[in-house]
């Protein structure tokens, strides 16, 4: 923590010694990066949710060691998706009100580059070697494929009607998207930019999840009050099941997966394997976006009316604590790192 | 000829990229009152969901399933238009309920996808009611008319709220 500090008040050093500072600020974050990976066991621990404030129209970054909201980024437009790069450095987020793309530099919590995207953009993911981003376009039904450095839309995927959430498997080979008024998920070719299949679902699919072997894809399908679990391989559903009402999105850990019912205030705890609802339980009013961390032990659930970010014990299955955050938040994607 | 020629030109190739520009975002409405009174007397009066006489906008209520989850009530309001809505969840313990609409006219209340909750907290003779409602505007396209808008939207949320709470605190205090 003493180190974090320090290397804020470097960041927020004159001009003068910016350069000075710069690079003993970048030596000092590589040291905490390769710190904070190699004590956490083999999966590096999240240190960091990026909640995106749809009505506040900022980003939250709420640290998860002490559960606080170190810094809130002014961002405009509307904010609803997030996405984190697979390095950690840089966040995600589409306003779909301003049309943009919005990159956060992670490091210097600054507005790195806005893209101008065409539409309604809302769900979006990072690929997890390329660094290409895939952001659903809700009013021109297509995936927009940006290369970030570049800060252009380097291709587009014609999909079907209004797609919201969006995922890519952990090989990187598929990206899927939840058309949410097609009720069907499409498979998404990232080498060709193309669309291979598609497969039918609940009503209204609206987040889209895919478990970390890469072989199962979980919707939140608003319209039908459930969630359908498919095969990616067999291109088919192998489960739909029942959950709370206005499903939002769905978090997968440790066997279990975790989806937000915005009308019931309460998360739906699946078995993935008896494929059936194990528990409810009561969380904030409207959750919607909801991340699991990679160490298993929480999950984290952004709750719309209530602006708060709780967390959920994962063993135990109950609130571990809250956080408040800005005005609205849906924090759609995933929203950890 | 040739100015509205050039207009219409500029009209085509504007209005696509207008019509695809931005959509509605959900909003929030929150309205409290405090109620020289306890809670439970308050509840008394609110917590039937069937009954919504307090409320000076509405002349009638024809209802179905009690206080059950998925019970309905049709609401006639004084001026005469109807809000068809469904109970979808009754806490009694934390004082609480939780409604959607599920049929209205954007012309009698311009919100869409509107569901709200009202409770009572508290404690001794002081009383907190809360009504909150998540909705979006009546018009669910881009460019919408003002008396469909966002503000449209929230001003007329905002004004069934102010009412009702208002009458409440006049009727509970009054002794009900």
């Amino acid at each position: 923590m003493r180190l974090k500090k320090k290397l804020r008040l470097a960041a927020s050093g004159r001009m003068t010694a910016r350069g000075r500072l710069r690079s003993r600020y970048a030596a000092l974050v590589v040291f905490v990066i390769a710190a904070s990976t190699t004590c956490a066991g083999d999966e590096p621990a999240p240190r960091e949710a990026f909640i995106t404030n749809q009505s506040g129209q900022s980003l939250s970054i709420v640290d998860l060691a002490t559960f606080k909201v170190v810094d809130e980024i002014k961002i405009g437009g509307k904010p609803a998706g997030i996405a984190l790069s697979s390095d950690g450095k840089r966040a995600f987020v589409t306003a779909p009100k301003g049309n943009e793309l919005v990159i956060v530099d992670v490091i210097s919590r600054r507005v790195a580059k806005r893209i101008t995207m065409s539409g309604g953009p809302l769900g979006i993911a990072a690929h997890p070697s390329t660094g290409i981003v895939y952001v659903a376009d809700w009013y021109a039904h297509k995936i927009s494929v940006v290369d970030p450095d570049a800060g252009a839309v380097t291709a587009e995927v014609a999909v079907g009607e209004s797609p919201s959430g969006v995922a890519v498997t952990p090989d990187g080979a598929l990206v899927l998207s939840a058309d949410r008024d097609s009720n069907e998920v499409s498979l998404i070719d990232t080498k060709m930019n193309e669309r291979i299949g598609r497969v039918p679902v609940g009503e209204r699919p609206f987040g889209v999840t895919i478990s970390a072997d890469g072989r199962r894809a979980y919707t939140a399908n608003v319209g039908s009050n459930d969630v359908s679990v498919i095969d990616i391989a067999g291109r088919t559903v192998i489960a739909t099941i029942p959950v709370g009402r206005r499903p939002y999105a769905v978090a997968l850990s440790g066997g279990r997966a975790f989806v937000t019912n915005q009308y019931d205030n309460t998360l739906s705890v699946i078995d993935t394997s008896a494929l059936k609802v194990v528990k409810t339980l009561a969380v904030g009013d409207y959750p919607e976006g909801i991340a699991a961390d990679p160490a298993r032990s929480y999950v984290y659930v952004a709750c719309w009316f209530d602006n708060v970010l709780m967390r959920i014990d994962t063993a135990k299955l109950a609130v571990a604590g809250e956080v408040e955050v800005g005005d609205g938040p849906r924090a759609f994607g995933l929203f950890l790192r | 000829m040739v100015r509205a020629f050039a207009l219409a030109f500029a009209l085509a190739i504007l209005l696509p990229v207008a019509a695809i520009a931005h959509g509605p975002t959900r909003q929030k409405v929150i309205e409290t009152v405090e109620i020289n009174a306890s809670p439970e007397k308050v509840w008394e009066v609110i917590g039937n969901f069937q009954d919504m006489s307090w409320h000076p906008a509405i002349a009638k209520l024809e209802g179905d399933g009690e206080n059950t989850v998925d019970a309905t009530r049709v609401l006639t309001l004084q001026s005469g238009g109807i809000i068809a809505e469904k109970l979808i969840k009754y806490d009694v313990e934390n004082k609480r309920y939780k409604y959607e609409i599920t049929d209205v006219d954007v012309k009698v209340l311009p919100v869409n996808n509107y569901s709200s909750m009202l409770s009572v907290k508290g404690e001794g003779d002081k009383s907190t009611v809360e009504w909150k409602g998540a909705f979006y505007r009546g018009f669910m396209n881009n460019n919408p008319p003002p008396e469909l808008s966002d503000e449209a939207a929230a001003k007329a949320v905002t004004g069934v709220y102010r009412g009702g709470l208002d009458a409440l605190k006049e009727k509970v205090e009054a002794g009900g």
